[in-house]
């Protein structure tokens, strides 16, 4: 298990539809494609129950850097719907994997042509290839090269316009995205920016390494209205009637709140921004006991690992943002976390021209 | 399964460094530009749809919130609706062992009472290793199970109510508590650790009787805790008119949010009793 980054909000990105590359983090604003946006299949870009186009919720450069496997060109890339209706249902979500594979077997020479010209950084060859994968995005979602993603939305806030407590709501998502297109139009024009896509406010992230977690406690120190002497003990009980007796260690538990959700909010209170957790690899934080295992890959079989998960701080910041200009908000989302899984074996399928 | 290995750092420092990246460290002024506030005590950023709501404040008491039963769980909700008034008090620190193989194992366990003494009361219970953090633990659990307190008079209903509105009885393990109406001057009637919890809650007078083993006083706060929870579910003749039911705050703030030009008429049907 890889060590956690958390991923923190940096600045906010002075016109939301400015560029940047596929190596940027960031949240909101327009997808930075390694590869022509044509090349990306339609249906991959639009919502399946509404059909409206999808805007980026988060963009997180992810190459995995191991003894076995050094991916470094990956990118993953997270879509929600911002229509109204469609923020509940699981359906509306999408994640794209999109990486670059070592081994050339498929020259693509329509690909290397047309490389945006804006991507001066992209430092690939003329002939090597661009995998599209579509994800899979499940409570515990796993990332597949291919056609079908399952997506979970760990969704505590659901139950809007019913009276009653909130309750965590796990689709499964399944998404049919084939890669392979070979009606694919190769024409050299740089990403489409005629039609206006709708976009979310955007702001860029920066990330840090989880510190031990000794330092956990501390936290609660941050409190200012939790000051309290430190000296300030109940009078000693002098009665013999009041004596406490029979009290053995007992689970956090508050009226409206479980112990894991408790857990978790520790657990965000150590960085309290924090809108991004990566852990290739890792354990999921999730914020309700009663989550759903992740599937297998669908195109290679092999098990789901997790990668990466969005906290709801994001809602917050994107609501805080939310203006008249910006073509699309968040409103409509109020998920606590949205966890991503991948494939483990990094599976790919490869772009036919 | 691939695994993350020592160069990892490098691979996100690329994104950091490269292109618009290497802007990560920047300024953390957010929403500056965009009108949010930023000051260093208002550090809370909300988890919940809730907080969201209570921090830009469309909700204004936590009335709102008990009408439509809506779970709190971010303490920061307490704090900012009910602000200053909520007073917290420590009843009780008491070491609670274990054994290991490696000897006892102690954690300290801090039973915390907070309220506001009118109306509103809530208990937290925190073990850790150290008698700090229990403490402020025990007062985060607090705030989150804050409860209203339903009060009523014994006789004549004249001035302020000021006790209990009919007997209520609470249980706790093999402890029973029970409320009985008090007229006024009687003063709370009660052992020293629930009269604390009475105090808080702003009950001024009450007869109380407690059956079981009260020595364990743990169970003995709880019964009462869980005998005020109970004030407000107890149907007497008065709460016989019908409920005009109002839109729960997500829903009429969706709609709000929805077509902002709109102006939405809210309808506040919340009995408050006086």
């Amino acid at each position: 298990m890889g060590e956690v980054h958390i991923g923190l909000p940096g600045p906010w990105a002075e016109n939301c539809r400015e560029k940047a590359d596929h190596y940027t983090t960031k949240i909101g604003g327009l997808p930075d494609w390694p590869i022509p946006e044509p090349n990306i299949k339609r249906e991959l870009l639009y919502c399946r129950v509404c059909d409206g186009r999808l805007c980026l919720v988060a963009q997180v450069y992810a190459p995995i850097l191991s003894t076995k496997l050094n991916i470094e060109e990956r990118a993953i890339y997270i879509f929600g719907c911002p229509n109204q209706d469609c923020g509940k249902n699981p359906d509306s979500w999408r994640a794209i994997r999109l990486q670059k594979g070592d081994q050339d077997s498929e020259p693509n020479l329509a690909l290397s042509n047309t490389l945006p010209s804006e991507k001066e950084s992209f430092p690939m060859d003329g002939a090597s290839n661009w995998l599209k994968d579509t994800l899979l995005m499940n409570d515990s979602g796993k990332l597949n090269d291919g056609s079908v993603g399952d997506k979970k939305l760990d969704d505590l806030a659901r139950a809007f316009s019913e009276a009653s407590a909130l309750s965590s709501c796990s689709k499964k998502q399944n998404r049919k995205k084939r890669n392979n297109s070979s009606t694919r139009a190769r024409v050299g024009r740089t990403t489409a920016e005629e039609t206006p896509v709708p976009v979310l406010p955007c702001f860029y992230i920066y990330f840090q390494t989880n510190q031990a977690h000794g330092s956990i406690d501390a936290v609660s120190s941050f409190y200012s209205s939790l000051t309290l002497k430190e000296d300030v003990y109940p009078a000693t009980d002098t009665d013999e009637e009041e004596k406490w007796v029979g009290e053995t260690y007992e689970y956090d538990k508050a009226l409206g709140a479980d112990t894991t959700y408790l857990k978790f909010k520790k657990q965000m209170d150590t960085y309290p921004e924090q809108c991004l957790r990566y852990s290739y690899g890792g354990i999921p934080l999730l914020a309700t006991s009663n989550s759903i295992e992740p599937d297998k890959c669908i195109h290679c079989g092999s098990p789901l690992v997790y990668e990466l998960q969005l906290f709801s701080p994001i809602l917050y910041f994107l609501q805080q943002a939310a203006n008249a200009s910006v073509a699309c908000s968040a409103d409509g989302w109020s998920w606590i976390t949205l966890i991503v899984y991948t494939c483990s074996r990094v599976c790919t399928s490869y772009l036919n021209s | 399964m691939a695994e993350r290995g020592a160069g990892d750092r490098g691979g996100f420092g690329r994104g950091f460094g490269r292109g618009r990246g290497d802007r990560g460290r920047g300024d953390r002024g957010r929403g500056g530009r965009r009108g949010g506030r930023r000051d260093e005590e208002e550090k809370w950023v909300p988890v919940t749809k809730l907080g969201r709501l209570v921090k830009e404040g469309k909700i204004t008491s936590l009335e709102q919130i008990y009408l439509h039963s809506l779970p709190v769980k971010e303490h920061q909700i307490v704090d900012t609706l009910l602000g200053g008034r909520l007073k917290d008090e420590v009843m009780k620190i008491m070491p609670v062992q274990k054994q290991t193989r490696a000897g006892q194992r102690t954690r300290f366990k801090a039973f915390v009472v907070v309220g506001d003494s009118d109306g509103h009361v809530g208990l937290g219970v925190k073990c850790a290793k150290e008698v700090a953090t229990a403490i402020r633990g025990a007062i985060i659990l607090a705030k989150l199970s804050v409860v209203p307190v339903r009060r009523g008079f014994w006789g004549n209903k004249i001035g302020k109510p000021h006790t209990v509105p009919c007997k209520v009885t609470g249980k706790c393990g093999s402890v029973t508590v029970r409320l009985v109406p008090a007229p006024r001057g009687a003063g709370i009637v009660a052992a020293r650790v629930p009269k604390k919890v009475l105090q808080f809650a702003g009950i001024e007078d009450v007869y109380t009787s407690s059956r079981g083993s009260t020595k364990t006083l743990g169970n003995f706060v709880k019964a009462t805790f869980d005998c005020l929870m109970k004030t407000y579910g107890f149907l007497t003749p008065d709460l016989w008119l019908e409920t005009r039911f109002s839109k729960s705050p997500f829903q009429e703030y969706t709609d709000l949010l929805a077509k902002p030009t709109k102006t939405i008429l809210i309808e506040n049907t919340e009995r408050i009793e006086a």
